[in-house]
């Protein structure tokens, strides 16, 4: 990550593609009548607009680059805060939602913090090291949550019903 | 009654030249000042197979074959039993054998007829060049009283091309069967033919229905070859292409269904044509086109049937399919032609109905009109041309499946900015999204059949002529003989009413309540064996009481004569 | 009119929320897809979205694009149609395994060799979902947990993306949902590349086939160049895995595409039927 713009295009992308998949997410829990978990995502797709809005706000003066969707340089197949599709189901509790986001604000400062350590450019190193420390605070408030959310029963995926058969 | 029609059969194996001797003398026919009609009755050989050009011409209008052959020409008697049963003959016909080619067959001497020999092949053996079918055709000139001129005339075009020698050699075979039928039997001869001066057309009725597609606006066809839709396809492949239109050949009938209701959902008038197995693999589809209201025409050339039936041979018997093969409640138009040139109105008016009602039309031809050959007065031309209703602009909030008054809702075509949507075969709410809901079904079949039935068809729907108590009701080509035989009960003082329905679906009670007014005794006339249109009419019409049908399957035309008798029953 | 200007991802996505299982592939390829179109620069009007029956197909009501959700195998005939009456128009389409390549699979084939300007999307979840999980042609022979099939099909599945190759497409490429920027990626290039392009992505179904979740762990980028000839496309593609993602084969074929240029009229038709 050479230099402020590219990484600020990243932070932006990160931001504004973890909000999208979490509206993403709570559509469909809404679809699968699971409500409770359906707010927990919309309120983290909230909380990460709030994100983008304050990275926005520091590139305001910056021009940023143009990048394709494949040119992003993760680390991983997507955004660090992107929650994997494939890790939600339709009867997902508060428990797994909250720790679902965690594991995306950890790999969010995770990513930061590599950031921050392995730049060639300072002002990049000093901007990812101050987003490290944000996401470090936000992986402490869903700490905080995720104590306070008891883990649900061994069978909590069990449904009484079998899949419906549609077109 | 004058004889105002000769009929002739031209029958022989493949390579003895019977269907090109029937073309010529159609042509022929048709340059003496006639009308004319040839049919073609063929085995399933693809080379050498027993074939008959069966040709009537006369000095009126016909659209029906004759009761009889006047004329039986016997190129040889290869396989003839097999279809000696659609050659019917009288006492008063005359049989023109080669002795070359062995004794009379019993199926064909059984009717009593009288015969005359005279050695086809042996004369054009003493013409260098010449063929026997051609001193066949001389002498049938000869016989029926058609001029020789008009005979050589055509000749002179068709054989223009093969040089000078291949033309003499003809034109003497002609003149030489000419004069060896000076010395046979009499037949009545062909009236003069009555002086002219509009434009006659000579067309057969797949090449008038793919006319017809043209004229209506079709500009995209996706098809694969069956017979007798075939001719359609290879008609309108060059004619689509030089006007601007595209056909493509689809891999089978499923994809050229759906490649016709993609290219119609692309803003294209499109059609496909095909025949009952082809018919039978469209419906699924057809039924998306309804759903999602996609207008489309599908011609379906009807063969004998069921499954592979008989390919090359005429049946009303698809009738049933097309008007209740669609899973669900699935209202869409079936318009039958009555006639080979009634092909080219019907289909134009089925394109124009299709993209007025956005919904698909099948429209049934079959292989006797399809493939039969027509010396016509020019049709006139006819206002009827696609005009569908589209969508403007829009905001993002476009319904195209809006619940409107005339249940039509105008349709966005690609390329419409706002007004994007997604057609579907689901069950679906206004907008397009789909819904299981039991208040969205009902409102979008309301609409579908809503736009069918209050739709303004004019009198389109059916040729009715006449009047009397009694009435014929039939369809498709098998007006043609009725027409004929009600011209006869007619001539003879019997009063009679034909009701020769076009728009089989959406059916209309009222127009058929008001076409029986003071009809006590109804005739149904048929080509099929279960009498599916006699049960057609009973489940969506009111008729008299008294109901008789006469059905028949094919391949055995239904004869102008067999109508008659069963009218006279009646007298 | 409204005049567009470049949009987002977000603008070709429609109001309508998917039905599919939380934690199905086929929300990534969605995501991926709409990525594409925002990348492709085409305006939404001029998009034609084709599909046919099956989880997967339900995708052209989540765009807000043009769209045709059809009959079960029927979406490349369709989209065929499409195209060859509006050459104007981008088109895409998109579908199942089951829907593809066992009702559908004649028009597969055609479609491949047919080379039309398209770009087909098969979400490849080796199972009918719709239908409650029975063996598709992608199923292995030896999965038994359909009902239908208990001692499992016995049968060699189809690997689309050769049959694709032998058919004559000529753009044939694999991604993966799990990893939807190289599947935004490959449906751009897809669009771009003339003719009939193909896009294998391997769509996990959480429901039926919870063990695909490990597909993560199994795929594996190409690192090569697509293949430009037959032979060394063939050759790749003999020992491939199944599970190599990107672009496979890039070919040279042109696209079909009929001649059409009014030249006649009516009239001049009509007057080779007088008598």
């Amino acid at each position: 990550m050479s230099d402020v713009a590219l990484f600020l295009a990243h932070s932006v992308a990160l931001e504004s593609e973890a909000a999208d998949r979490y509206d993403e997410l709570a559509d469909a829990m809404e679809v699968h009548n699971n409500p409770k978990v359906a707010a927990m995502f919309r309120k983290q797709a909230h909380y990460s607009r709030l994100h983008l809005a304050d990275v926005q706000e520091t590139a305001k003066d910056v021009e940023l680059p143009k990048l394709k969707p494949w040119e992003y340089q993760w680390q991983s197949a997507e955004g660090p805060e992107s929650a994997p599709v494939e890790r939600t189901h339709y009867l997902m509790t508060p428990y797994h939602c909250v720790h679902l986001a965690l594991q995306n604000e950890r790999r969010g400062h995770q990513y930061y913090a590599d950031v921050a350590r392995n730049s060639p450019d300072p002002e990049v190193r000093r901007l990812a090291a101050e987003f490290a420390a944000e996401e470090a605070e936000h992986v402490v408030m869903l700490e905080k949550l995720a104590a306070t959310i008891e883990e649900p029963q061994p069978d909590w995926d069990l449904d009484l019903d079998p899949p419906v058969v549609t077109d | 009654m004058a004889t105002y029609s000769v009929s002739v059969a031209l029958t022989g194996s493949g390579g003895a030249g019977a269907m090109t001797a029937g073309q010529i003398l159609l042509d022929s026919a048709s340059k003496a000042g006639f009308f004319g009609l040839m049919t073609r009755s063929m085995g399933p050989q693809i080379r050498g197979g027993e074939a008959a050009a069966l040709v009537r011409i006369s000095s009126v209008p016909i659209s029906s074959l004759d009761d009889h052959y006047d004329l039986l020409v016997a190129f040889d008697w290869g396989n003839i039993t097999r279809f000696a049963a659609e050659l019917p003959l009288s006492r008063d016909s005359l049989i023109l054998a080669d002795p070359e080619q062995g004794d009379i067959p019993e199926a064909v001497a059984r009717h009593g007829a009288r015969v005359a020999e005279l050695p086809l092949k042996a004369l054009a053996g003493t013409i260098p060049g010449a063929r026997a079918n051609m001193v066949g055709l001389g002498a049938v000139a000869a016989l029926i009283g058609l001029p020789i001129d008009s005979l050589i005339a055509v000749l002179t075009v068709q054989l223009g091309r093969k040089g000078e020698e291949a033309l003499a050699a003809s034109t003497e075979a002609v003149r030489a069967g000419a004069r060896a039928a000076a010395t046979l039997p009499a037949l009545p001869k062909l009236p003069e033919a009555a002086p002219h001066d509009g434009q006659r057309w000579n067309i057969s009725g797949n090449e008038a229905a793919g006319l017809g597609a043209l004229k209506g606006g079709i500009k995209f066809v996706a098809a694969y070859p069956i017979t007798p839709a075939t001719e359609i396809l290879e008609w309108m492949a060059p004619a689509l292409e030089k006007t601007g239109g595209t056909l493509v050949q689809a891999e089978d009938e499923l994809a050229s269904i759906n490649m016709v209701i993609g290219g119609s959902f692309a803003g294209l008038p499109s059609l496909t044509a095909t025949s009952g197995p082809g018919l039978s693999l469209m419906i699924e589809s057809l039924g998306l086109a309804v759903a999602s209201e996609t207008p489309l025409v599908v011609i379906d050339v009807m063969r004998g049937g069921p499954s592979t039936g008989i390919p090359t041979k005429s049946e009303q018997s698809d009738l049933n399919i097309a008007a209740f093969g669609l899973h669900g409640d699935a209202p869409h138009l079936v318009v039958a032609p009555n006639s080979a040139t009634d092909c080219l109105s019907a289909t134009q008016w089925s394109v124009y109905l299709a993209e007025a009602l956005q919904t698909p039309a099948i429209v049934l031809s079959d292989q006797a009109m399809g493939q039969s050959r027509v010396i016509i007065d020019k049709p006139a031309d006819s206002p009827y041309v696609a005009s569908r209703l589209v969508a403007p602009a829009g905001d993002g909030q476009y319904r195209r499946y809006a619940l409107t008054d005339s249940g039509i809702s105008p349709m966005a075509i690609p390329g419409t900015p706002g007004s994007n949507y997604v057609a579907d075969g689901l069950e679906h709410n206004e907008k397009g999204t789909p819904s299981s809901q039991a208040g969205d079904h009902l409102a979008q079949l309301d609409k579908r059949s809503r736009k069918l039935d209050s739709f303004d068809y004019g009198d389109n729907w059916a040729d009715i002529e006449g009047d009397g108590d009694i009435a014929v009701i039939t369809w498709g080509s098998v007006t043609g003989p009725v027409r004929e035989a009600l011209a006869r009960a007619r001539a003879r003082g019997q009063k009679v009413k034909l009701i020769s329905l076009r728009l089989i679906l959406p059916a209309l009670p009222g127009k058929m309540e008001q076409a029986l007014a003071g009809v006590g005794r109804v005739l149904v006339v048929e080509q099929t064996h279960s009498q599916q249109f006699a049960k057609f009419l009973r489940g969506h019409y009111t008729l008299p009481a008294e109901v008789s049908v006469f059905n028949r399957p094919g391949p055995l035309p239904i004869r102008p004569g067999e109508i008659l008798t069963r009218l006279a029953a009646w007298e | 009119m409204t005049v567009q200007t470049a949009l987002s991802a977000q603008d070709f996505k429609s109001d309508v929320k998917p039905i599919w299982c939380p934690g199905c592939g086929d929300y990534a390829v969605l995501s991926a897809m709409t990525k594409a179109l925002a990348e492709l620069d085409v305006p939404r009007e001029q998009i034609a979205f084709i599909s046919g029956i099956g989880c997967s197909s339900r995708i052209p009501a989540y765009t807000n694009v043009y769209g045709f959700h059809g009959v079960h195998g029927r979406a490349l005939a369709i989209a065929a149609g499409v195209k060859l009456a509006r050459p104007d128009l981008t088109v895409i389409v998109a579908g199942g395994d089951g829907d593809g390549l066992s009702i559908g699979g004649n028009h597969f084939l055609h479609a491949c060799r047919r080379n039309v300007d398209m770009t087909y999307v098969i979400m490849d979840n080796e199972v009918y979902g719709m239908t409650k999980g029975q063996a598709s042609p992608t199923t292995s022979p030896d999965w038994c947990n359909s009902k239908l099939t208990p001692e499992g099909t016995g049968i060699s599945p189809v690997e689309p993306v050769r049959l694709a190759l032998a058919a004559g497409a000529n753009f044939i490429a694999r991604g993966f949902a799990g990893n939807p920027a190289e599947v935004s990626r490959l449906i751009v290039e897809g669009v771009r590349h003339p003719g009939f392009s193909f896009i294998q992505i391997l769509s996990p179904c959480i429901t039926y086939r919870p063990e695909e979740r490990e597909w993560r762990n199994a795929v594996h980028a190409s690192g090569e160049q697509p293949a430009q000839s037959m032979t060394e496309a063939m050759h790749r593609l003999a020992s491939d895995d199944g599970f190599t993602t990107g672009v496979l084969f890039a070919g040279n074929r042109p696209a079909f595409m009929p001649a059409r240029a009014a030249k006649a009229t009516l009239a001049d038709i009509e007057r080779k039927f007088v008598s």
